[in-house]
């Protein structure tokens, strides 16, 4: 064995090497998009949701033959990428979706936890960013390239302190939320502004919180039926809230829970079974009774996945459409990353009235669409009726 | 009122977190180990709990056994236990005997790579649905001047109790309690007398994790929503009672348990509750700086270290 | 103390006089020949790899080493097993047997000027590697500076763990003060932002890279402070209390941050000036390695290892046991704090979920996977946690089966750690090795 022939394999492997990628693939025919989805964590049915509303979109692609754009057809990819619900992680996945997999446009993250960090990951490389259910204002705060399908904290609290009085004409309400989860502080504050602004200063009988992870509740709310409050606002997840309900039941908390978007899931119901009937919460759509394109879709996924899509669900599957009309608006893939995703952007931008399941859609220029809320009541049957809308 | 209704409250959180410290305690106290997987083996329990409950109440109601609910939730107690203990005599096969001789701390490092696996390995099987544990006891609710308690309440709180004295008795009581406390006084020279070291180990893994799968299965029936990452919380924090207990102490880790429970419960009252950890934990600091042994720990003398 | 001493019994046979061949060969080629290797087989990449990748029929270089296209197309594994054979190992193995000669007698003028040029001449050909392997992609970039702030608090954390053999639990919580205070800092004076509105000084960006420092420094103060709550109660006597003491001091530090509206809240605190880039991290992962590696051998980290042994022992030995404890965890939370200070800085964005339960499993599986008691072994702990914890990603949800398994199969098979008690001798490091196995 001699040093000559290492270094003659080497040499020949190169230049082979060399003149082989002389002949690359040219011209791209695959669009390839980024999901940045929490798959593991402490929401993995997030996770799950976002991936099956983009798959689900995706089949509708293929079996289309492809997306059209510009009279031509081309494949999509989808490039599913874990960010373990953690924000670091959601930072990495984005920038290996924008860098390395060299991605379109990207999909998500959904919570604000990780949608916050990652839209500055895409503001910076500018790659559009449609975050489907990031409800904290800082997602797209001064980020031209990053947008989101969902309304906004500010808009909910409002809306639920409103609604209560309206219904109820309740003046005296508590609020229990998780302090160390950022969506259920921002929107227990919204909430607590909002009803403060219209029954005047201390109306908010108790402001209780809890950590994430917790389970006993049950000294929270003693503090709560100790303090006069004629409802309770919990903007809670859905395992929360099941948990929440039946201890306020069990302490002898017969007033009505009203809640927000969060409890917007299947497993809200299933979880905390006849509990919940009849509260009262504000979020996106309304499951039961839908019609047309919703109802279509609900359908699907529930005959594909053996349940009735989750809010994520629905937002998604819009943010998939709005992406698509996005794509498509603009009218030809280069195969050039930049133009495509300046393009891409400007696009998304444009879209007026965009008629999703979810609700129509205009971005504002801060990249969130202006849009109604729904109040949904949960019916004795255990389904998500629709009972009011409230529009901005 | 409030604070007897507190005191309610505190009792119910406090007997898991006794249950699940003891489990902690005895592996500490026999082999002065810290079991880092034992959250885990809680959150195994509770499933097991599930799917036992579920298994015999699709079975009563299609008519195969005729079983009253009462039976149903004893039968699910007792096997989820029987069950569970095999699951912690496996984790100390796996990760803990092979490194008998090996610095504890990689001891417990291998325990807390053990819960990861099982929690994933939960997620993974069970997907990421939340469970929504069968409600074994039917919901009555009394009132006693002005304080609320349910039946649930009561059953968790005595049979807990229960359990814990039978603990006690058993270390105290029998031969092989007595092994495991010679194991605990010595586990270097106590094996040279015919003391069988890895069965002990093993029986200690088993009872630890019975008590957890105990803890699981009323956790189920108090709070009745099950994911795969509900151990880590709880593990950690009856972790931290059962050092607080003292070593080795049953009696010690039992009371440190309910007392964790008392300082949240308590704090959350008195306090906003949005600095409900930063005072519960600031007490608990307190505390180990005036008592550093915990209640019923002796105090060190030299001991191997890592 | 040869390299030979902590190598894995290789099975005898074809497979085995082959390696031993291959280790002969290759036994008297220095340091200085490999990461010259490295460097060319880096530069060889930039040039011709993209070219390879799509030659091989990939559409661009694999990143991770091919492990990430090979998950997530198998097909493409005799692709990504031949780009990783042509583009690092060979040009690797044939720079660096081909110029051992030249390298061995450079690296013997370098040590005969100062062992101090000779290191720098190292660390300038790795950072040099680094660089322009980073330089290809953003994502290898982010991960090359995460693996060494990693490699930093892995390293503090076995000052306590290893060195000193206590179990702390509070890293995270020293990380996240450190993070915090790094970024408050530079964001109250250099950023215009909602929270603290316009910056307090309005310096040019190119003052900022000196101001860094300072933040990081007070990043560090403050998370030892921190330690010294932790530290006064748990050293009073030996035993276990630090486990919990500082497992209450994680939770104490998480939930203030939470409260302190200030600063965010559970919402996070974003908009870090883009300080902590390539240079920046390297030279602090330098500085900290190079300063915790004298500290360990220096009196007071010798006096470290002894109160470990044997802490009545080396009181009666004239050792000060308690002073000796506080001074090591106070200096290994420093650097805690500054790792978490430059942390918020790669990430611009810090939020305190981010320092819970997982940062404290991740940062021990870290320290025992690398070894304990040894500098070089936090190094190989926390680059390959982190490597294969990127390379398995396209694995999703089996990826948190597979890291557990194989870091219990790490702690049955070597229950100290992959590199442990072992010396980081930088003169033995860098020395030439002319003939081999001379001593």
């Amino acid at each position: 064995m001699s040093k000559k022939h290492t270094f003659r394999l080497v040499a020949l492997l190169l230049v082979g090497a060399t003149i082989l990628g002389a002949c690359g693939p040219a011209g791209p025919d695959t669009i390839k998009i980024g999901i940045n989805a929490p798959l593991t964590g402490d929401i993995p049915k997030v996770g799950e949701g976002t991936k099956f509303a983009a798959e689900m979109w995706l089949a509708d692609i293929e079996a289309a033959g492809g997306l059209e754009v510009g009279g031509k057809k081309y494949n999509v990819e989808l490039v599913i990428e874990d960010n373990e619900s953690k924000a670091e992680s959601a930072t990495k996945a984005s920038t290996k979706l924008i860098t390395q997999d060299e991605v379109l446009i990207i999909v998500g993250p959904q919570s604000s936890k990780q949608a916050v960090p990652a839209g500055g990951v895409a503001n910076d490389n500018e790659t559009p960013m449609v975050s489907p259910w990031s409800t904290n204002p800082n997602t797209t705060l001064d980020r031209p390239w990053v947008f989101r399908s969902c309304f906004l904290d500010p808009f909910q609290g409002p809306v639920a302190a409103n609604f209560i009085t309206e219904e109820f004409g309740f003046s005296k309400a508590a609020v229990l939320y998780d302090v160390a989860s950022d969506y259920p502080k921002g929107l227990a504050e919204f909430f607590k502004a909002a009803w403060e602004d219209l029954h005047g200063a201390g109306s908010v009988a108790a402001f209780e919180s809890f950590t994430t992870g917790d389970a006993d509740f049950s000294s929270q709310l003693t503090n709560i039926i100790n303090s006069g409050a004629e409802v309770i606002f919990t903007p809670q997840y859905y395992n929360e809230v099941a948990l929440i309900v039946q201890q306020a039941h069990e302490l002898g908390w017969d007033k009505p829970i009203v809640g927000s978007d969060s409890w917007g899931s299947a497993e809200t119901v299933e979880l905390c079974g006849a509990d919940c009937y009849g509260l009262f919460f504000s979020t996106h759509y309304a499951a039961a009774g839908a019609t047309g394109a919703t109802k279509a879709f609900i359908d699907r996924y529930e005959a594909e996945h053996g349940y009735v899509p989750d809010d994520v669900g629905a937002l998604t599957w819009d943010t998939m459409l709005i992406v698509q009309e996005a794509i498509q608006g603009c009218g030809e893939v280069s195969g050039e990353l930049e133009k495509d995703r300046q393009c891409v952007r400007d696009a998304l931008a444009r879209i007026k009235d965009f008629d999703g399941i979810t609700g129509k859609m205009t971005f504002t220029e801060e990249g969130d669409p202006i849009k109604c809320a729904v109040i949904v009541r949960i019916s004795e049957a255990g389904e998500f009726e629709f009972y009011k809308s409230a529009c901005p | 009122m409030i604070f007897f209704q507190n005191l309610v409250n505190a009792l119910q959180l406090g007997s898991f977190y006794a249950l699940i410290a003891l489990g902690y305690s005895m592996v500490y106290g026999v082999l002065m180990l810290f079991n880092f997987a034992h959250g885990d083996v809680f959150m195994v329990g509770a499933y097991i709990g599930f799917l036992v409950s579920t298994g015999l109440l699709t079975l009563a109601n299609l008519g195969a056994v005729a079983l009253p609910t009462w039976l149903i939730l004893a039968l699910t107690i007792i096997l989820a236990m029987f069950l569970t203990s095999f699951v912690g005599m496996l984790v100390e096969r796996v990760g803990y005997r092979p490194l008998r001789g090996a610095p504890r701390a990689s001891a417990a490092i291998s325990g807390l790579m053990i819960g990861i696996f099982l929690e994933t390995f939960v997620l993974w099987l069970g997907g990421p649905k939340r469970r929504s544990f069968p409600a074994l006891i039917e919901s009555t609710t009394y009132e006693l001047g002005g304080v609320i308690v349910t039946n649930k309440k009561i059953v968790i709180v005595l049979v807990s109790m229960l359990l814990m004295l039978a603990l006690h008795l058993f270390v105290r009581r029998t031969k092989w309690g007595m092994a495991m406390r010679a194991m605990a006084y010595d586990y270097v020279v106590v094996p040279l007398m015919g003391v069988p070291l890895n069965t002990i180990a093993a029986l200690t893994f088993g009872l630890g994790s019975a008590l957890a799968a105990a803890a699981g299965v009323f956790f189920g029936i108090a709070y009745p929503v099950l994911d795969p990452y509900m151990g880590i919380r709880y593990g950690w924090k009856a972790f931290v009672a059962a050092i607080l207990g003292g070593r080795g102490s049953v009696l010690g880790a039992a009371l440190a348990g309910f007392m964790l429970g008392f300082i949240e419960i308590f704090v959350a009252w008195i306090f906003p509750s949005t600095w409900r950890d930063l005072i519960a934990y600031s007490i608990i600091l307190l505390i180990l700086t005036l008592r550093p042994h915990g209640f019923f720990g002796e105090p060190y003398s030299a001991q191997l270290r890592l | 103390m040869g390299v030979e001493s902590g190598a894995i019994p290789v099975k005898a046979g074809r497979m085995g006089s082959l390696v031993s061949k291959a280790r002969a060969w290759y036994s008297g080629v220095p340091l200085l020949g490999w990461l010259l290797g490295v460097l060319v087989a880096v530069a060889l990449e930039h040039i011709l790899g993209r070219r390879v990748a799509r030659a091989l029929g990939m559409s661009k270089e694999p990143v991770l080493f091919g492990f990430v296209t090979m998950l997530r197309d198998p097909a493409l594994l005799p692709s990504a097993v031949l780009y990783v054979l042509l583009i690092y190992l060979l040009p690797i193995a044939a720079v660096a047997r081909l110029t051992a000669q030249l390298t061995n007698r450079l690296a013997a003028t370098l040590l005969s000027l100062s062992s101090g040029v000779s290191s720098a001449v190292h660390l300038g050909l790795i950072y040099g590697a680094l660089h322009l392997w980073s330089d290809l992609s953003d994502y290898r970039l982010l991960l090359v500076r995460l693996t060494l702030i990693a490699i930093m608090v892995t390293l503090s954390l076995n000052l306590v763990n290893g060195y000193m053999g206590e179990f702390s639990c509070s890293h995270p919580g020293f990380m996240a003060l450190g993070a915090y205070t790094a970024s408050v800092f530079t964001v109250i004076l250099f950023v215009d932002d909602r929270v603290f509105g316009a910056p307090l000084l309005a310096l040019p960006p190119l003052l900022g890279q000196f101001v860094f420092p300072i933040a990081l420094i007070l990043g560090g103060v403050v998370a030892a402070l921190g330690a010294l709550l932790v530290a006064v109660p748990s050293f009073r006597t030996r035993g276990d209390y630090l486990a919990i003491v500082s497992l209450a001091f994680m939770f104490i530090v998480k939930s203030l941050i939470e409260n302190l509206e200030i600063v965010g809240g559970p919402r996070g605190l974003q908009g870090q000036p883009d300080w902590a880039n390539l240079p920046t991290v390297f030279l602090w992962a330098v500085a900290c390695i190079w300063i915790i590696n004298n500290f360990v051998r220096s009196t007071l980290g010798k006096a470290l290892n002894a109160v470990r042994d044997g802490e009545m022992a080396a009181n009666a030995m004239t050792v000060d046991t308690r002073r000796t404890k506080m001074v090591a965890f106070l200096f290994a939370a420093f650097w805690a704090g500054v790792a978490g200070g430059l942390f918020a800085h790669v990430l611009r964005y810090v939020n305190p979920g981010t320092f819970d339960l997982k940062k404290l499993a991740e940062v021990l599986a870290m320290v025992y996977l690398g070894g304990l008691n040894s500098v070089m072994g936090s190094i190989v702990g926390a680059v390959g946690f982190n490597l294969l914890s990127e390379a398995l990603r396209p694995l999703q949800i089996i990826k948190w089966m597979i890291i557990p398994v194989l870091l219990i199969l790490v702690m049955i098979f070597r229950p100290t750690g992959l590199i442990a008690f072992r010396e980081f001798d930088v003169q033995e490091l860098i020395r030439p090795k002319g003939e081999p196995q001379q001593h």
